[in-house]
């Protein structure tokens, strides 16, 4: 099919403008996404950010206006702050490092043959289905000594010196979120691992023992440089997830005893919503979304050194 | 809950336009299903006694009732006779009529106790804005067979024998003391050990300067930290809210107890009746106690249409048989004298709140909760540094620092809006 330019006589010959053509056509195309996305993320974002140059607590509703840098300046000399993100490196920190290495311990186990397989599979994500508000409640309650029995399990095998509520001693009580979030999380890292193994062809394997590779030789020369970016991407993407991840700590301990568990996410929400004081919430925010942000583009350029496919 | 407020409000509706009788609209805001069907029965029982009237209840759910209440209100939705927490009081006096006059003339009027009177006189001092209909206050239960079995012969009476008795039954294997409320809500026990030491319940002086730093205040909140630090609570009550604090009683970890008599009902489900009783709270170096006192109330707004008849329908609701029911339903102390003597309340475990109610060593004492940012303080501040102190990262005097510089601040940003 050959297309024929006409033009009628009288009109202009030319034809419309490259930069028309090329620059500024796409985009018309795609402004219902650029203003829908800007509606729903880009101006609230905006203004969220704005917030945290001015002063805005609702019970001081005729105080309000730009402060600049006050709020950050609060915040550098706020010690409730250096500790809730002391806290918010140990509580994502733990939960990712379990969360990781159990979830690829399971990803492995299930990419093995046997029976029933299916439904190990289906029940393996169960936890990952049940709401964080439950499994939040049921942990808090699992580790109280009077109902629940974790504590004297402890207690039986030494771990603690007597059966008492981890929950309540400000040195051990991050690890009560942290295995709920790790028992919640595991399944997010084997089904995503799963898949990215299952991508894995077959020959390369065979190959390998045929070369007589050991079974640790087969897994860090071929399993681990396959995996390697679906590895990256949901680090980054859990990392950034569990920072933010407010709730089990909230169920659980509420931030305490004496903020020893609480993280910067808990501090954002009592801030704003206890203290009324959205302004400087805003300014707790910022800084974690700064760090998330950094924390990303280190990951992300390590991410394109190492991984070579 | 939202089918029984449908069904309320259809109720209402019909009620509405029957044109001949005369409406009067009744809100309640601590809704619960339990508590409406008393109300309602209780209301149709008044419009049995006044033929021709007819009583619309509406019903908002206490977590929302603040602002809905504040609404309608402000829209000009007013109804005649409400119940009001004693925290509203304040916000809404100049709207309320003052009831002391149709008191006096109360065939039950005399019978009233007291601490009633004074209660729904609290916002001057002399102007009764409502009549209570009953109270949360704050008293001592005690595990009778844990304190036996440590030797103990009587419960305590003072904050010295407090201490001694908690000592005593923390020697036994695996029990303690008290059950300390280390976690959310623990504020009323700690502003009540600091005002029991300091021998005085005001929480700012003439300068409007918070009371809390004061050398007695600060020996109450150290008693608490001690109580704690000793080993007479157990480890992890340094973050028990209500529900720890009441399992940690009746599962028997724990033998003192401080609640107000809603946690009666928790308590006694699962405790032989013999097993424990309450006393009111030990009094401190002064001779005196200062048991929290949280009420709400029956009160009328000065934009009914017949004034009377409002009158008629809060009499009704507080009539001594009608709130001695109540008060049985809803878990609070009875307002009118003799109440006690009432086989339900004449038991081991009610004479502490009577004995506490009717003393004049036990002043009752009312949280400053009209100051603006007192949910914050206690929800967030105080327990924070609270459970710091418990656990020894500060002293009690920068505890009473810390809670006294915020509460002074407050109290003069209160003070100037008045």
């Amino acid at each position: 099919m050959t297309a024929i330019e006409t033009t009628a006589p009288g009109t202009s010959r030319a034809r419309p403008s490259f930069y028309l053509k090329y620059m500024v056509e796409p985009y018309l195309y795609l402004s219902p996404a650029i203003v829908l996305i800007a509606l729903v993320m880009l101006v609230p974002l905006a203004i969220g950010i704005s917030y945290a140059f001015q002063s805005v607590n609702l019970l001081r509703p005729f105080q309000t206006g730009w402060v600049g840098f006050e709020n950050f300046q609060t915040l550098w000399s706020d010690r409730k702050f250096w500790l809730a993100l002391t806290n918010t490196f140990w509580w994502t920190l733990g939960s990712i490092f379990f969360q990781f290495f159990l979830g690829l311990g399971l990803a492995l186990l299930l990419n093995t043959q046997f029976h029933g397989k299916r439904l190990v599979q289906a029940l393996v994500f169960l936890p990952w289905a049940v709401p964080t508000f439950l499994s939040a409640l049921t942990w808090a309650w699992l580790f109280n000594p009077t109902i629940g029995p974790l504590p004297h399990w402890l207690a039986a095998v030494g771990i603690l010196s007597e059966p008492f509520n981890i929950l309540g001693d400000p040195n051990l009580a991050m690890w009560g979120p942290v295995t709920a979030n790790v028992w919640f999380g595991i399944p997010f890292f084997a089904i995503t691992l799963l898949a990215a193994l299952q991508s894995i062809p077959g020959e390369l394997y065979e190959a390998a023992e045929i070369d007589g590779a050991t079974v640790w030789q087969s897994f860090t020369k071929i399993t681990l440089p396959f995996l390697a970016p679906m590895i990256a991407i949901t680090v980054m993407l859990r990392t950034i997830w569990i920072a933010n991840f407010a709730d089990l700590i909230f169920v659980m301990t509420g931030g305490g005893p004496a903020n020893s568990t609480q993280i910067l996410s808990t501090y954002i929400f009592t801030t704003a919503f206890r203290k009324l004081d959205f302004g400087y919430a805003s300014a707790i925010a910022v800084a974690l979304l700064g760090l998330l942000l950094l924390y990303a583009v280190i990951l992300l350029v390590l991410r394109r050194k190492l991984v070579k496919i | 809950m939202r089918g029984l407020i449908g069904a309320i409000s259809a109720m209402a509706i019909l009620a509405g336009s029957a044109a001949h009788a005369e409406t009067l609209k009744l809100v309640e805001v601590i809704t619960s299903p339990e508590r409406t069907e008393v109300l309602k029965k209780q209301v149709e029982a008044f419009e049995a006694a006044n033929p021709g009237t007819e009583v619309e209840i509406v019903s908002l759910p206490w977590g929302q009732a603040f602002e809905k209440f504040a609404t309608m209100v402000a829209g000009g939705d007013i109804p005649d006779v409400v119940e009001m927490p004693d925290r509203w009081a304040g916000i809404y006096k100049d709207k309320l009529v003052d009831l002391n006059g149709y008191i006096a003339d109360w065939e039950y009027g005399k019978t009233l106790t007291q601490k009633t009177l004074d209660m729904g006189r609290q916002t001057d001092g002399k102007t009764a804005r409502m009549i209570p209909y009953g109270f949360y206050l704050r008293a001592l239960f005690y595990n009778k067979k844990l304190l036996e079995e440590a030797g103990v012969s009587e419960p305590p009476k003072t904050m010295e024998d407090f201490m001694a008795a908690s000592k005593a039954v923390s020697e036994l294997d695996g029990k303690y003391g008290y059950c300390l409320r280390g976690g959310p809500g623990g504020l009323n026990g700690w502003i009540m050990m600091a005002a029991t030491m300091n021998g005085d319940n005001t929480f700012f002086d003439a300068d409007g300067k918070s009371t809390l730093n004061q050398p007695g205040s600060v020996e109450g909140l150290q008693f608490l930290i001690d109580m704690y630090q000793n080993g007479y609570a157990p480890k992890d009550s340094v973050s028990w809210g209500f529900n720890e604090i009441v399992a940690g009683f009746y599962s028997g970890t724990c033998v003192f107890l401080d609640q107000d008599p809603d946690a009666l009902i928790a308590v006694a489900e699962r405790m032989n009746e013999d097993d424990f009783a309450v006393v009111p709270m030990p009094v401190g170096p002064a001779g005196k106690a200062f048991p929290t006192i949280g009420f709400a109330g029956w009160a009328m707004f000065d934009t009914t249409k017949d004034k009377d008849l409002s009158w008629k329908l809060i009499a009704s609701l507080s009539s001594p048989e009608a709130n001695k029911e109540w008060a049985k339903r809803v878990g609070v102390i009875p307002i009118h004298e003799g109440a006690e003597q009432d086989p339900y309340f004449k038991t081991p475990q009610f004479a502490g709140w009577f004995e506490t109610l009717n003393g004049d060593q036990y002043v009752p004492t009312v949280m400053p909760t009209y100051l603006e940012q007192f949910g914050y303080f206690a929800d967030s501040i105080a327990l924070e540094t609270s459970q710091e102190a418990l656990l020894g990262q500060i002293s009690a005097q920068d505890l009473a620092d810390t809670w006294a510089e915020f509460l002074t601040e407050e109290y003069g940003r209160w003070k100037a809006a008045q």
